[in-house]
């Protein structure tokens, strides 16, 4: 049995012991919730996942949403601008955030642990610094809260997003050489680069679609709270995190999968959603998601130890 | 990858089905969100929302946000609209973002009350207030004349002098020195920027300043040990500090007899109420047009317009403080 298809039965295991236990937890509407829940971390775990399986890590994208968030407010609000034209001062404010995590890890070959944990901190500092940590901007058009708020039948709008990321990440690393090379980087970036893989090439555009998909996911955040304040985002790079390394993807770099990844997300999701419905303490829901991963991690290593043995 | 790939299908299709499960009611189950569920402030509110939930035999669900996640407080309605329940309270972290889905609660059919904190007003049925500005005013300027016998010089510490609610307290305190204390003089109000050093700094001010004042009214919550603090050092015992307040930050000055009372809300009757007005409201004994409520043991509730009113402010003193924790 593989990792992805034994995940995949604990999420149906987990979906049909809600089901017994929640409260309409097993409906079409619910199913919606969890996704429109789900979509912003959802989209920044799609984006690391390549950044992972290069053996990077991204920590500012939580923050980076923060920021992006603000800059949509100040640009529409404070400044005026046409809706779509501050939509896209977000998202381009994003790539920029990831710029600048490319260029330190790319270029100058800073570990992007340390470079992301200072853009972590820069992020989140100037989005307070511009707000001074209590500006809300809120009343935006309903037009642009229908990203967040509004369904086409009965699929959430953010969903459609989500599909299109997870289409693009998935062909990107399973379908492209692209993808390949990004894991021969993973598992030895000198060894990629004697084979003339263009190495911070590569590497550069991972951070930089991070931040993109920072920048996507600030918009749908916003439209789906109606809000954009400094504090958007805070501890969004954990769950991604969580979710990716649940799918199976190693932190070492060099293995990964974007089905993984959404298993991963969906597993995280459909508990936190569940809990709630059944009453139970969200709080549950560190425990549970702590025990998942240890578990499915030992799993993984018993399952890999077989396969390499 | 195939396998991932039918793994995904498999639960998607799981749900995709769509089977309804069939729940069964019994009896109101009524959702209430504090602001933090850590904050003693908000488990001391909880044992009075236990006791009313106990008393009118409804269910209560107890949930709210454990981390700065602004996120978390609309996450949760959204699951209790899933759940369905019979009504929603909230004390509302952030205005904006979580009137859009309390009118979707709404719209669903949920009753919806705000509670401590209230909402935009279209977004919800009722807000359970816990104090207004005259009752507060009222309140502390009964506690300055006792202080006083009636007559005589006090200063307020405010929280900036900008501050909405701070300047509300203090228009409704001149109306009622006005009416009521004509020989009362309010000589000085500082700021303290909600900011405990910078309340004690102004009060050693304004002890220089303005000798004849005898009584200090800290109005905002940090700046009540700072004027005690700044009281205490500068050894004067012909003036006592009174104010708005949290317990634990009241407690040492009011057992050194420095702070005579700090005035706040009783945190166990807000959320009693609360659970009485949020039952009433759904099961229509609480309509539009009311003028008061019946509420278990704190008998009739004043209710105005969309208001239901906790009543007069509660005052901590030396002899009760230790029931309070917050």
């Amino acid at each position: 049995m593989t990792y992805e298809r034994g995940l995949a039965l604990g999420l149906v295991l987990e979906i049909a012991l809600f089901s017994l236990i929640g409260w309409n937890f097993f409906t079409a509407g619910n199913a919606g919730e969890i996704v429109r829940a789900s979509a912003e971390i959802g989209l920044l775990a799609l984006a690391l996942t390549p950044v992972i399986v290069t053996g990077g890590i991204d920590l500012s994208v939580g923050s980076l949403l923060g920021l992006c968030a603000v800059v949509l407010g100040v640009t529409w609000r404070d400044a005026g601008w046409p809706m779509p034209v501050a939509a896209a001062t977000a998202v381009a404010a994003g790539v920029v955030g990831g710029g600048l995590n490319a260029v330190l890890v790319a270029r100058l070959g800073i570990p992007p642990l340390i470079v992301t944990l200072g853009t972590y901190s820069l992020f989140r500092g100037l989005a307070e610094g511009v707000t001074a940590g209590v500006k809300n901007y809120s009343d935006f058009p309903e037009t642009f809260l229908f990203l967040g708020q509004g369904r086409i039948g009965v699929v959430p709008s953010q969903l459609l997003v989500l599909l299109a990321a997870a289409a693009f990440f998935w062909l990107m690393i399973h379908r492209m050489a692209a993808g390949r090379t990004l894991r021969a980087i993973g598992f030895a970036p000198d060894g990629a680069r004697y084979a003339g893989v263009p190495v911070s090439r590569r590497l550069a555009a991972v951070y930089l679609l991070s931040g993109l998909c920072a920048g996507v996911a600030a918009l749908l955040y916003v439209a789906r709270l109606g809000q954009a304040k400094a504090d958007a985002g805070t501890g969004f790079e954990l769950m991604a995190i969580t979710a990716v390394i649940l799918g199976g993807t190693s932190i070492f770099g060099g293995r990964g999968s974007i089905g993984g990844t959404l298993l991963g997300l969906a597993t995280l999701a459909v508990l936190q959603n569940g809990l709630r419905l059944a009453d139970l303490p969200a709080e549950l829901a560190g425990v549970v998601t702590a025990a998942l991963l240890l578990a499915a991690l030992g799993a993984n290593r018993v399952l890999q130890g077989r396969l390499h043995r | 990858m195939k396998t991932a790939w039918r793994g995904w299908a498999l639960s998607v299709l799981v749900l995709a089905a769509g089977a309804c499960r069939g729940a069964g009611e019994h009896g109101q189950t009524i959702a209430l969100m504090p602001k933090n569920k850590g904050n003693p402030y908000f488990a001391s509110c909880r044992t009075g929302a236990e006791e009313a939930a106990k008393e009118l035999k409804v269910r209560l669900l107890w949930d709210g946000p454990t981390e700065t996640d602004p996120a978390k407080q609309n996450e949760v309605v959204e699951a209790w609209i899933t759940r369905g329940v019979d009504a929603i309270a909230v004390s509302v972290e952030n205005k904006e973002a979580i009137s859009t889905v309390l009118r979707k609660a709404r719209a669903r059919g949920i009753k919806v009350l705000t509670w401590d904190a209230d909402a935009e007003p279209d977004a919800r049925d009722y807000f359970v207030n816990q104090a207004t500005p005259r009752g507060i005013a009222e309140t502390l300027a009964g506690h300055a004349a006792r202080l006083l016998g009636g007559k005589g010089e006090f200063a307020v510490i405010t929280a900036s002098l900008t501050a909405a609610n701070q300047n509300e307290w203090l228009r409704q305190l001149r109306a009622v020195l006005a009416e009521r204390y004509p020989d009362m003089k309010l000589v000085d109000v500082r700021p303290s920027d909600d900011d405990r050093k910078r309340a004690f700094e102004e009060t050693q001010t304004l002890l220089k300043v303005h000798p004849e004042v005898r009584v200090i009214m800290a109005i905002a919550s940090p700046a009540v040990p700072g004027a005690a603090e700044a009281v205490k050092q500068s050894g004067r015992s012909d003036v006592r500090v009174t104010g708005l307040g949290l317990p634990n930050d009241a407690r040492p000055y009011l057992k050194d007899g420095v702070l005579d009372s700090a005035v706040l809300w009783n945190t166990k009757d807000l959320g009693y109420l609360t659970v009485q007005a949020a039952s009433a409201v759904a099961s229509g004994t609480l309509k539009p047009g009311a003028s008061s409520m019946p509420a278990g043991r704190l008998g009739a509730v004043k209710v105005e317009g969309d208001q239901v009113i906790l009543g007069t402010p509660f005052t901590f003193t030396k002899d009760n403080v230790d029931q309070f924790n917050f």
